[in-house]
């Protein structure tokens, strides 16, 4: 092994060099930028992960994700085959390339262009061992890499091979980045290839370059060597140099994505540094287009999150809140995406910015009557069993005995009588003591108003509850409707009061086998509504209930999996055609197999369905309703 | 004996084409699914504009029908299977395995009322004090107008435009026959108990048809029945029973609430659950908005169906008052005889 | 003309002549279903925020297309976009969409 060139340079190492001192001063740049907007709690945070044993976490972290693309892997082999045979095959060259340097040439390890252009520096034989298991290694990471880039190729035109029915479309940024990326390689082989002849190689540079030494003998000369080494340089730095523009900033920003949440920084209500790093991260790899319901279920693929990070990465900001408000925020998106980036919250946050183009929402008028709200009208608690009108005055004048359960309905639920009536003859069947709080139309609970966008204006609202459902004094609130349910579980402060949703309390019920079912003969399937399922990880209760009532069958479209209704609160800029379109379709999907009902567990995506018609819905309180066995029911004559 | 046609539908218009139809001399085969004539006229008391009992015109047509027996063969409880292309004319192959050769099929299938229950927020199939205008009509047919708990009504609302009108459950076209109705019910609640209120719930009272102005004028002048501009939001249930209705007295601009006892949902008309099948067996065409049978034109071909042979009548190309539908008919029996004697 | 000296008080009469159509376009522009209402007042009917004040979904939306602008603005602020018009509506307005494009387009020509 020994250097070609005593001064070990060549001019084609110069725009290489360009390239890298050019990546090398962005990404200082960016990260400074990134760290700058952080808030102090987040520097501070970001500081002491270096230097804790989590570290260890991340880096592990760094190469399952950035360079086993473990989480693809998990959604199509081929498609994680394509994704990590070039990024860990590439991140290998560089690394067996390093380490050839430090056992070959210690001395050059200050050249940065060394290990990139080292077959052109140096010379070496086969026939050393050290010298053959380098050549292997490096023929057979490159022979990786070029396999990957050839893939690549395919899926622009075959992506169904890579279980994807769409995929990105590329803007010429995109497209110069990319066909730099696909030309480094198979240059690299080349002038590798003919090079080898002088400076020697493996398995697949040599055997090429036999064939090219073959061609030798009747032209003889070499002319092409320090062209395809100029080529080889010309095409990194064209891809280093479009990288802060192209899709590929992934590959930087990706890494400190990583860094950041290990270090325990999270999204916040504003689209800081921390979201500008997700933005960066989107790879553009178009695995949220298939699982996103306006792109399947209502032609509107520019509404996708892809679509959406783009926009907001270039400051196209009308677009981008257009897209906000078509997204239903089912979270499925989220859930595909193998970066992890949180495209809902980066859709909430900009909505957010957009309030102060807004006149502040004034909810004094409910101030005033909230405190005499509850249990004013009817203590519908009391008049559980038949107590009568007159103790249950008696009760509430004398301050006795708070209701065990607070029910709140909600907004929806108004609009799906069916609903409530079924949950006061439960609670009524169940002898439980309940005050119906909303029962003359209350207060919407805010998650409206916060997924407009509209934090202050929720948090009034929250406030007016917060006093009315502590005033009842019950330590249960039960909820029929899932949007209220997150929002008075999340983010409430209600001190000493559980939050259950009804399908959490039908379960109970029947569990401390206060009610009692029969099992009907009805088939149904059960849809998890988004706020519920994907939102508050409600999954197992309601199926637990379901099956002591019905005969549930399963459809592909459960858990995670589950459709949106298209009928989200979120969505406040989707055309009614299109929501109708997204509900039909999943509808369509969700009853392939015939069943007499889907039981859903939300006002919201009950009417959605029942809209379509085409198929009976039911509320799980429904279904449960209907099969309560009443004790008083059995002996009579 | 002349040619020969099959009608699918033995309603009104089904019978009255059959007739008309006869009267020239040719042989009808009017197949019926259900084992009676009438439609939904058999379900009905009595007709607007002028309280005419429904039994009565029932009687008369299906007498007529009965009489005319040497033309007219009726077929019960049959459906349509099939239809094949002849060389000449068409074979009608029934659910009942009867093959008729054909030279023209006239299909009436009708209407069907739209399901209440798929507005859940209007309480239909949760709160026994709410009906349909169905229901109520058959309330009077019974001559039995009370409540669920054997009550006599004091305060009746009726809801127009339920199922029509209505983007929400894909109905976007008027039904035509609801206002009327409703004008008509609420006069007969108020010849039952003149001391009830009664209120009628609108968006748009049409009433253009001959008649139904003075009609209108009545229920307001001389049984003070309430129109309030406003459409029914909601409804919920009161501890006895009764059923407590919000909507916006859009006139006022103020929203309302209101107590009654009885409910009436005047439900609008839709294209029958056969019209997909039959279209499909037929080759006929379905409007993509309101889902009825479409007609080659609204003028001079307003019976033909887009297939050779197949003609249509009344309520299945659109929501039709009975006195159109009869017409109808009729005119597609003029249409059916011009196309055989052409 | 003769002055009947009423200069003083504000006419009742809405002049259809005299109004900026400006602020009705480019709401019916960004969101179309505002041109498809037909004042049923459903969505008032339904209204959570109805109940405690004049809040008057189907009122503000005509306002708007009156150009009377000035009591829309004191109004818009009430609504708790809770959605239930938007369920009820028979047009399929966009309703939450609306209240709001018309709180961000009184805010830009700062009327309140």
């Amino acid at each position: 092994m020994h250097e070609r060139f005593a001064n070990a340079f060549d001019p084609f190492v110069i725009p290489y060099m360009i390239g890298f001192v050019f990546v090398i001063a962005y990404l200082v740049g960016a990260l400074c930028y990134v760290v700058k907007q952080l808030p102090l709690s987040d520097k501070k945070k970001m500081l002491k992960h270096l230097f804790s044993y989590k570290i260890f976490i991340t880096v592990k972290d760094i190469f399952a994700d950035c360079l086993l693309h473990v989480k693809i892997w998990k959604k199509n082999k081929l498609l994680g085959y394509m994704h990590s045979s070039i990024a860990f095959g590439w991140f290998m060259l560089i690394l067996v390339g390093h380490i050839e340097i430090f056992f070959y040439a210690p001395h050059r390890v200050n050249l940065p262009y060394y290990p990139i252009f080292f077959r052109y520096f140096m010379m070496e034989t086969e026939t050393t061992v050290g010298g053959s298991v380098f050549f292997f290694l490096m023929d057979f990471f490159l022979l990786m890499v070029l396999s990957g880039i050839a893939l690549a190729m395919i899926k622009r035109l075959r992506r169904r091979f890579f279980g994807m029915k769409r995929t990105t479309r590329l803007k010429w940024n995109d497209r110069l980045g990319m066909y730099a990326l696909w030309c480094i390689f198979p240059l690299r082989f080349l002038a590798e290839s003919f090079t080898s002849h002088i400076s020697g190689g493996g398995f697949l540079t040599r055997g090429f370059g036999m064939v090219f030494d073959w061609f030798n003998q009747f032209i003889n000369n070499d002319a092409l060597i320090r062209p395809t080494w100029w080529a080889y340089s010309i095409a990194l730095m064209v891809f280093f140099l479009t990288l802060p523009w192209s899709r590929f900033t992934h590959i930087l920003s990706e890494a400190l994505l990583i860094y950041m949440r290990n270090a325990g920084i999270r999204e916040t209500s504003k689209n800081n540094g921390y979201a500008s790093v997700e933005i960066y991260s989107c790879s553009r790899c178009g695995l949220c287009l298939d699982p996103c319901q306006m792109v399947s279920g209502a032609s509107l693929r520019q509404m996708a999150s892809v679509e959406f990070t783009r926009n907001i990465r270039w400051g196209q900001r009308a677009q981008a809140l257009e897209a906000a408000s078509y997204c239903l925020m089912c979270n499925r998106c989220v859930q595909a995406c193998p970066v992890g980036v949180n495209s809902v919250q980066l859709k909430l946050n900009l909505k957010g910015a957009d309030i102060q183009y807004r006149y502040p929402h004034r909810y004094d008028y409910v101030e005033s009557d909230a405190a005499n709200r509850p249990l004013a009208t009817t203590p519908a608690w009391a008049n559980i069993l038949q107590s009568g009108a007159e103790t249950a005055a008696v009760e509430k004048t004398t301050g006795e005995a708070a209701p065990e359960v607070v029910y709140f309905a909600g907004c929806m639920s108004h609009l799906t009588p069916g609903i409530e009536r079924s949950m006061v003859r439960i609670f009524k069947a169940a002898g439980v003591g309940y005050t119906f709080l909303d029962e003359e139309g209350g207060i919407c609970c805010g998650r409206p108003l916060m997924l407009s966008g509209d934090r202050i204006g929720g948090e009034q609202l929250m406030a007016r509850n917060t006093e009315a459902i502590l005033a009842t004094g019950a330590k249960t609130l039960v909820c029929s409707c899932p949007i209220c349910y997150k929002i008075f579980k999340d983010t409430y402060k209600l001190e000493g009061v559980r939050v259950l949703h009804h399908t959490e309390y039908l379960l109970q019920l029947l569990e401390a086998g206060r009610i009692t079912v029969r099992k009907g003969a009805e088939t149904g399937v059960y849809h998890d509504p988004c706020e519920l399922g994907r939102h508050a990880g409600i999954y197992k209760q309601p199926r637990d209930v379901l099956y002591r009532v019905l005969n549930l069958h399963t459809t592909p479209y459960e858990g995670k999996d589950a459709l949106c209704c298209g009928h989200s609160i979120a969505a406040e800029g989707m055309p009614y055609k299109k929501r109708r379109m997204i509900a039909k379709d999943a509808l369509k999907k969700m009853t392939e197999k015939n069943v007499d009902v889907v039981v859903t567990a939300c006002p919201s995506c009950k009417r959605a369905f029942a809209e379509i018609g085409t198929v009976g819905i039911k509320d799980i309180a429904e279904i449960v309703c209907e099969q309560l066995v009443l004790p008083q029911a059995q002996p009579q004559k | 004996m002349k040619e020969t046609i099959a009608i699918i539908g033995g309603g009104p218009a089904g019978m009255e084409a059959a007739l008309s139809l006869a009267g020239r001399g040719y042989k009808v085969y009017l197949v019926e699914k259900t084992d009676a004539l009438g439609g939904h006229l058999a379900r009905w008391d009595r007709l607007f504009p002028q309280q005419d009992p429904a039994q009565d015109l029932l009687n008369e047509m299906i007498g007529k029908v009965r009489e005319a027996d040497d033309y007219i063969e009726v077929i019960y409880g049959t459906e349509l299977q099939y239809v094949k292309r002849r060389m000449r004319g068409l074979e009608v192959m029934l659910s009942n395995q009867t093959v008729l050769q054909v030279d023209a099929v006239l299909v009436a299938c009708g209407f069907d009322l739209f399901r209440a229950e798929r507005k859940e927020e209007y309480g239909y199939g949760i709160y026994e004090n709410v009906l349909t205008s169905a229901d109520l009509e058959r309330k009077f047919k019974e001559k039995k107008v009370v409540c669920h708990d054997g009550r006599t009504p004091q305060k009746v609302a009726f809801v127009h435009c339920v199922g029509s009108r209505d983007e929400k459950v894909d109905h976007t076209y008027c039904s035509k026959v609801c206002c009327v109705t409703a004008v008509k019910q609420a006069c007969e609640i108020k010849e039952l108990y003149p001391e009830a209120e009664v209120f009628n719930l609108y968006m748009d009272l049409r009433m253009f048809d001959r008649y139904f102005e003075q009609m209108y004028h009545k229920a307001q002048s001389h049984f003070g029945v309430h129109f309030v501009r406003g459409r029914l939001s909601e409804v919920s249930e009161t501890v006895d029973g009764r059923i407590q209705i919000k909507t916006e007295d859009t006139l006022l601009g103020r929203p309302m609430k209101l107590t009654v006892d009885m409910l009436v949902l005047m439900v609008g008309m839709q294209a029958c659950a056969a019209t997909a099948e039959l279209a499909e067996k037929l080759d006929l065409k379905v409007s993509p908005s309101d889902h009825f049978f479409e007609t080659k034109d609204l003028f001079l071909r307003g019976n033909q169906a887009h297939a050779k042979g197949i003609f249509l009548a009344g309520a299945c190309t659109g929501p039709k008052s009975l006195p159109d539908t009869l017409q109808d008919a009729r005119s597609a029996a003029e249409s059916i005889h011009r196309y055989l004697t052409d | 003309m003769k002055d009947f000296g009423f200069g003083l008080k504000k006419s009742g009469v809405i002049d259809l002549d005299g109004i900026d159509w400006t602020l009705f376009r480019e709401i019916a522009a960004e969101e179309p279903s505002f041109m498809n209402c037909f004042y049923c007042g459903t969505c008032t009917a339904t209204c959570s925020a109805g109940k405690y004040t004049g809040f008057n979904l189907r009122r503000l939306q005509l306002l708007v297309k009156r150009g009377q602008w000035e009591e829309v603005a004191q109004r818009i602020p009430e609504c708790m976009l809770c959605g239930k018009c938007q369920w009820v509506c028979p047009k399929g307005v966009n309703t939450r969409h609306i209240v709001m494009l018309i709180n961000k387009k009184l805010h830009a020509r700062k009327i309140c």
